[in-house]
């Protein structure tokens, strides 16, 4: 993994770490001590979150693949047809 | 003319067999007709009648091969070959492949096989998963031709970057459709690391072009990818099996895009105020602090006030006391004085200022009568000033 890609595979983790940050502060009695220290942090994870926004770019790769090739391996047939054949009809 | 060889009944079917199979309908047979007795038997095998006013003939399938429940007086076009059972003699179809004919066989083929489905539990809300909110690898099922495919690309870019798009390039509609792209869902599965998230989809058509997106094949590869599923088919108005198998169903391919990311935009936003909320929190938290402490500064300057007022009330008693004892020791320094004045006028040494003395013994006793010393005693004169060492003389 490239120091990019850890970057933008981070971007969850860093958005999700942020809004634990903010429903913390949301929640409980804010320990000022504590409270800087976690808003440091959340300014930090909001930047990067924020950088990452700024990738307009999307990579589409075809794949070079027969796809039907894929496609067996389901429920075999049943074996013996005949077995279905009704004795009259 | 020769009376032809006597065949064993065997032989006589399997030449039949062979004719029709190789001379007749070398590639099959296709009949268009009306389904009649419908029946599945044991969930394996299925039989129906093809009839028009004048003929009937049996067809034969296995459930596994005619995936699609058919219903008595459906128009189809069924594919098959033609065959005589050896064991029954019986002649019939044995089918490859059915298709609808006209929208209300389509229809109603939807509407069944879409009974199936939900039977089946495809449909299934509880099933449903969620996908990555923001998903960073994408598997995109659909024809690379399409406007479905260039408008998913566009609306995605539009609102978020990054996302590495693996495409699976597949016939959309026709008989290649359903391998194509029941084989992409298998091979997304098999390469987990290229999709976190698939999404299928393909724009509007008729009934009859969107037949993949009805068929049980798709809707069961859907069902189960290991990888969760959007599918976005159609306009707005169209719905097909395969919208209700996805894990999240989007209307079109553009709102495929849609539902698979957020808005850079919203996200900006939502940064924001995440960083509002937090200053607002600890503007707050100061704010109240500030507060607790103005509270203690009054607290604290009551406590002086209070504590200055006690000893101020000492301090005022003390001075009464001091007032008090001031008056006392005038008074006392005045009844001192008239002591003084009374105590002087009793001091021997002013009466003897006056002119008056006083005479003592030799042992220093003084002397009030004549007879108390003997003549010729010693005696001492004091005066207001000085002593006189006297000797009696006489007593009178």
């Amino acid at each position: 993994m490239t120091a990019k890609e850890a970057k933008k595979a981070n971007f969850a983790e860093a958005f999700k770490e942020l809004e634990g940050i903010v429903q913390w502060f949301e929640a409980s009695e804010v320990d000022l001590e504590e409270g800087l220290k976690k808003f440091e942090r959340g300014l930090e994870l909001a930047r990067k979150c924020r950088s990452r926004l700024a990738e307009v770019e999307n990579k589409v790769a075809e794949i070079k693949e027969k796809f039907s090739d894929y496609a067996d391996g389901g429920e075999a047939p049943p074996e013996d047809e005949d077995e279905g054949q009704p004795r009259l009809i | 003319m020769p009376e032809p060889k006597a065949l064993s009944v065997s032989q006589f079917v399997d030449a039949l067999n062979i004719v029709f199979a190789d001379k007749v309908f070398p590639d099959g047979v296709t009949i268009e007709a009306e389904v009649a007795e419908y029946r599945v038997s044991q969930g394996k095998w299925i039989w129906f009648l093809l009839k028009d006013e004048n003929a009937v003939v049996s067809c034969f399938a296995t459930a596994w091969q005619l995936r699609q429940p058919l219903e008595d007086g459906m128009k189809v076009r069924v594919h098959g070959l033609p065959k005589i059972y050896a064991k029954s003699g019986k002649f019939s179809v044995t089918v490859e492949r059915v298709e609808m004919v006209g929208e209300g066989a389509l229809k109603r083929a939807f509407e069944l096989m879409r009974k199936k489905l939900e039977a089946d539990g495809l449909f299934a809300p509880e099933r449903k998963r969620p996908i990555p909110r923001f998903p960073e690898r994408v598997g995109l099922i659909a024809s690379t031709e399409s406007a479905a495919y260039s408008d998913f690309l566009r609306i995605l870019g539009n609102r978020w970057g990054g996302v590495k798009i693996a495409a699976a390039h597949v016939q959309v509609q026709g008989k290649d459709a359903v391998r194509d792209i029941v084989g992409a869902f298998a091979y997304f599965n098999a390469h987990p690391e290229l999709a976190e998230v698939i999404v299928l989809t393909r724009g509007g058509g008729a009934l009859e072009d969107l037949h993949a997106f009805n068929s049980e094949e798709v809707a069961r590869a859907v069902f189960a990818s290991k990888v969760p599923v959007v599918v976005g088919v159609g306009h707005e108005r169209d719905e097909t099996l395969a919208d209700y198998v996805a894990d999240v169903r989007a209307s079109t391919p553009s709102n495929a895009a849609e539902r698979l990311t957020p808005d850079r935009r919203d996200v900006a936003r939502e940064l924001e105020s995440c960083v509002q909320t937090m200053e607002r929190a600890l503007e707050k938290e100061i704010a109240s602090r500030a507060h607790r402490l103005t509270d203690l500064e009054h607290q604290l300057q009551a406590h002086v006030r209070a504590a200055r007022a006690e000893f101020d009330a000492v301090m005022s008693d003390l001075e009464r006391c001091l007032l008090g004892f001031e008056s006392r020791v005038r008074t006392l320094s005045g009844a001192v004085e008239r002591d003084e004045r009374l105590l002087r006028s009793f001091d021997p040494a002013a009466v003897l200022r006056r002119g008056y003395a006083i005479v003592r013994d030799k042992d220093g006793k003084v002397l009030r009568a004549a007879a108390s010393v003997d003549t010729g005693a010693a005696i001492a004169v004091q005066l207001a000033e000085g002593t006189l060492d006297a000797e009696v003389t006489a007593r009178r």
